[in-house]
């Protein structure tokens, strides 16, 4: 059990009265502050003393622990955050790529065992650089490059990541180890940010790369005509350029794990024998293998990968506000940051040199409580690059999430999102099954696809990020939301769930303030990852729930008459619909904007009467009756076609 | 003569029917701008995001075979709309990187129609083709009328996500501000220009759709706006028709002249004077 020696208060208590509710012998919430009681003994309350600093929304609760001197309260303070580098102007600045090189393992003391150990030691002497690019539209490229950098350090080199968008061409001709991993786009194009690179690489003043030795990996899908087209035009450039092939370029389809594992293998232990003058020593490959192999102690040490961006000057806006006061605005301030900095990097040196009182909530780099909005993005904090988040002009808003109460600055009260949980039992209750005898115990199965597309729909890096996703969860506060439908739905697709859990599921999901209240899928759809999965558990849930109760109710019958007038003539039909799922109660409660959509004028003047469906509906013949769609709604051309699409994909309308 | 541009022109229903004052701009602007509509007479609906709530995959297979019909003439799609591009975008992409439910629907729609959907062309909004083809320098040439007011651009949530919304920033868009102004405005950025207004549930979730609403003009006027323009004719429905009973939901102030984004270009290269003038009263006598 871990011993308090020491606790105290740091900056920026908002007297919520939390610590004081679970440890009453230690903490005293004042009206303005929180007080350790005089004469106590930490030691004797250590427990209550963490768990307090754990619930404490604003974490300014600080203790040591006995044996950990410099180690204050794990990963509870921003302020015990140490920067990395101290400012140098009004900047919280220069926060130092001289981090980066050393968090890459030294090759110094790796030694190859057995015959050969000189000749090995020998070529692992001097420079150790490696030089990995990456060309990537949708990650794959980038993730790869920093399995590269994790795996270096096994053959004694010194990686540096470096993303193709704004790599300066002429610096390539001083590396001597260079690991190309490009993807295709398209039609054989180059990703986006390869782009500007490929076109100075094909310029006239492209530089001499005879001093350099490379290897490609190239990531493609072969149902596209232009297999792997990227990476074979970098292969072929490279070598036009006169840098020396180490091995031959290696073409993966869509499942690249495996070939990408074994062009790793032969291309590091490959370019790992070019030594400090840029020689390559091609009898030494098996024995760096052999090497690599056996030590894995730097990658067990878990070296992180850093792609080294330039540094980037940044105007800085920070919402702020004092429950206390009820003040609000904005604090802005000017830095100059590596773009690879997170923006919790900048939140946490803003706070150790800028204003201490500025809160926001600390923790991993994936913590999901940690949840932002940044120019309009919704990130975690720890895992959003600077340099992906700024704008064009320098500009970086940082706000708290919409969708919840504002406690202090960037501090939201999550409640709101964890109570909607709460209520809604999204909690496992399990069929009897059959299962099989393992060693430990008896377990389940499931078949794989089904827990594979179970997992799929729940890998959500942080449901309260989620839950903020949507633009109704602030107008509808007993919408469960996004989050927690997904959460619902993933448990209702679960095979193993009990018939009586999955109908009371079910129910919540269909009820008033389930999948229906959400009003607009598109506001979670276009919020990255976590948006595309939360978006596509909330269509699959409403298609279910529609088809449950066969298009009744007023949201069955909107999507029902819609998609029948897309059949009946090739478009919408405003009028059947507006007729069909407000029924004419509805239409009455609505009379003006009705005459308004049936007669299509605007109110900032646009015409009454234009042609016969405005004369129609605006004299009152009820548009909906019989088959007036095609007197009113002309068909698109070939609309059989139409009509026979519905046939094949869906007989129900 | 200048350059001229050709695309396959896809209005979206609401512009052939409620909105028809859409359809009236964009013809102006593109004769002025020599911009040529190729008109998609066989284009169905693309399904506002509410067919997809049906069966998505009918819904992709639908605009595939409107994609198809443009791929056959070599021309990329091009809406006034930006429900109908950030729908048929979401299904462009889908139908590009699926390979089998590309080949599930084209089975199909070859034995229908005798057309097969490739993936090569790109869906486009008015827009982009106005900043990023035709340039605002050559916009800013040819305004005749510039409408001087302070403008909030109103771009809405479906359009706006990667590569939906062409080379602009998804959460901190430029293009319509920038239009605004090259064609005389004083651009008005406000938080909620790209917040939905609940449009595919304007009929089944009134009340939250109208709360978005007004929360979106309110926004806009509280920023000092006189006239919002949108991007979106089917959002049009909601911040206009809808715009006072929004107000009375919500409880805010949510008078403001509503018009379209084609409106806006095309009143401001010269087409349709009555209807500026209109605006104008609109704006310096009458008020919100």
């Amino acid at each position: 059990m871990s011993v308090v020696t020491k606790v105290w208060i740091d900056e920026g208590c908002i007297v919520c009265d939390a610590c004081e509710t679970t440890c009453p012998e230690v903490f005293e919430v004042t009206e303005d502050t929180c007080l350790i009681k005089d004469g106590v003994n930490p030691n004797d309350f250590s427990e209550d003393i963490i768990e307090a600093a754990d619930g404490c929304p604003v974490d300014v609760i600080i203790y040591e622990i006995a044996g950990a001197e410099d180690d204050a309260g794990e990963g509870e303070v921003p302020a015990e955050v140490e920067p990395e580098a101290a400012p140098e102007q009004v900047a919280p600045v220069a926060v130092a790529a001289a981090g980066v090189a050393g968090a890459t393992a030294a090759p110094a003391g790796v030694m190859a065992a057995g015959e050969g150990e000189d000749e090995l030691a020998a070529v692992m002497n001097g420079d150790r650089s490696l030089h990995v690019l990456f060309g990537s539209q949708s990650g794959n490229s980038e993730v790869l490059a920093a399995t590269v950098s994790k795996k270096s350090a096994d053959y004694g080199l010194e990686c540096q990541i470096h993303d193709m968008d704004g790599f300066d061409l002429a610096s390539m001709a001083s590396m001597k180890r260079i690991l190309i991993i490009c993807s295709t786009w398209g039609e054989g194009d180059m990703p986006d940010n390869a782009e500007d690179l490929w076109q100075a690489a094909n310029a006239d003043g492209a530089p001499n790369l005879s001093g350099t030795h490379f290897s490609v990996l190239a990531l493609g899908d072969t149902s596209y005509e232009f297999y792997c087209q990227s990476g074979i035009e970098w292969d072929t450039r490279l070598g036009e350029l006169g840098s020396t092939r180490i091995t031959d370029r290696v073409d993966c389809d869509v499942d690249y794990d495996v070939p990408a594992a074994a062009w790793m293998s032969e291309a590091m232990a490959a370019i790992a024998c070019v030594d400090d003058t840029g020689t390559f020593h091609a009898d030494l490959v098996e024995q760096m293998k052999s090497k690599a192999a056996g030590d894995t102690s730097a990658a067990g040490a878990g070296v992180a990968a850093i792609v080294v961006l330039p540094e980037i000057q940044v105007t800085v806006s920070i919402f702020r506000y004092d429950a206390q006061t009820g003040a609000a605005g904005q604090d802005t301030w000017a830095c100059a940051i590596p773009g690879h900095h997170s923006v919790l990097d900048l939140l946490r040196t803003l706070k150790a040199t800028q204003d201490g009182s500025l809160t926001f909530r600390d923790g991993a780099d994936s913590d999901p409580s940690t949840g932002l909005m940044v120019n309009g993005r919704l990130v975690l904090p720890g895992m959003a690059r600077i340099s992906d988040c700024v704008r064009v002009d320098g500009t970086l808003r940082v706000e708290p999430l919409a969708a919840y109460e504002v406690i202090r600055d960037l501090v939201v009260d999550l409640s709101t999102y964890q109570n909607m949980r709460a209520s809604s039992e999204p909690w496992f209750v399990g069929r009897e099954r059959e299962g099989v005898n393992t060693e430990q115990a008896v377990m389940g199965v499931m078949d794989a696809s089904v827990a594979t597309t179970l997992h799929a729909s729940n890998d959500i890096s942080s449901q309260s990020l989620l839950h903020a996703s949507s633009d109704t969860v602030p107008v509808n506060p007993d919408y469960i939301g996004p989050a927690v439908v997904g959460q619902l739905w993933n448990r209702a697709c679960d095979p193993r769930l009990s018939d009586k859990a999955g109908k009371r599921i079910l129910t919540t999901l269909c009820g008033i303030n389930g999948i229906k209240a959400e009003a607009d899928m598109a506001s979670v759809s276009r919020q990255g990852r976590i948006g595309t999965i939360g978006a596509g558990n909330l269509l699959e849930a409403k298609n279910a729930v529609l088809g449950e109760e066969s298009f009744s109710g007023r949201h069955g019958k909107h999507v029902w008459w819609f998609t029948w007038t897309v059949k009946s003539s090739g478009l919408l039909n405003e009028t059947i619909l507006a007729m069909q799922t407000m029924g004419p109660l509805g239409m009455m409660k609505n009379l003006p904007q009705m005459v308004r959509m049936s007669a299509g004028f605007t109110r900032t003047g646009g015409p009454i009467m234009r042609d016969k469906q405005s004369f129609l509906a605006a004299v009152g013949i009820p548009a909906s009756i019989g088959k007036l769609p095609p007197l009113v709604n002309s068909s698109v051309d070939n609309h059989h076609e139409v009509v026979a699409l519905f046939n094949a994909f869906d007989k129900r309308f | 003569m200048a350059k001229g541009y050709k695309y396959a022109y896809y209005p979206g229903c609401v512009a052939q029917g409620s909105a028809r004052e859409v359809e009236d701009a964009m013809q102006g602007l593109a004769r002025v701008l020599n911009i040529e509509l190729v008109a998609m007479t066989g284009a169905a609906c693309c399904g506002a995001g509410i067919m997809k709530q049906a069966n998505w995959k009918l819904q992709a297979a639908i605009n595939a075979r409107t994609f198809a019909q443009a791929e056959a003439d070599g021309l990329d799609v091009m809406t006034p709309c930006a429900s109908c591009q950030g729908n048929m975008h979401e299904d462009l992409v889908k139908l590009q990187s699926d390979a089998a439910l590309r080949e599930e629907i084209n089975e199909v729609l070859e034995r229908v129609s005798g057309n097969r959907f490739e993936g090569t062309l790109q869906m486009r909004h008015l827009l982009q083709i106005l900043v990023e083809d035709i340039g605002l320098d050559v916009i800013a040439e040819k305004v005749v009328n510039p409408i001087d007011f302070p403008i909030g651009g109103y771009y809405g949530a479906p359009m706006q996500r990667e590569g939906a919304c062409g080379d602009d920033d998804p959460f901190e868009p430029s293009y319509f501000e920038q239009l605004i102004e090259v064609l005389g405005g004083k651009a008005v950025r406000y938080a909620g220009r790209t917040q939905s207004v609940g449009f595919p549930s304007l009929l089944s979730e009134e009340e939250s759709a109208l709360k978005m609403t007004a929360a979106v003009l309110s926004d806009a006027k509280q920023e000092g706006a006189k006239i919002l323009a949108t991007a979106c004719p089917l959002s049009h429905v909601n911040l206009d028709t809808y715009q006072v009973k929004a107000g009375k939901v919500a409880g805010v102030d949510t008078s403001i002249p509503v018009i379209h984004l084609p409106e806006l270009v095309a009143w401001a290269l010269g087409c349709d004077k009555n209807r500026l003038a209109q605006l104008r009263t609109r704006v310096m006598v009458i008020g919100d």
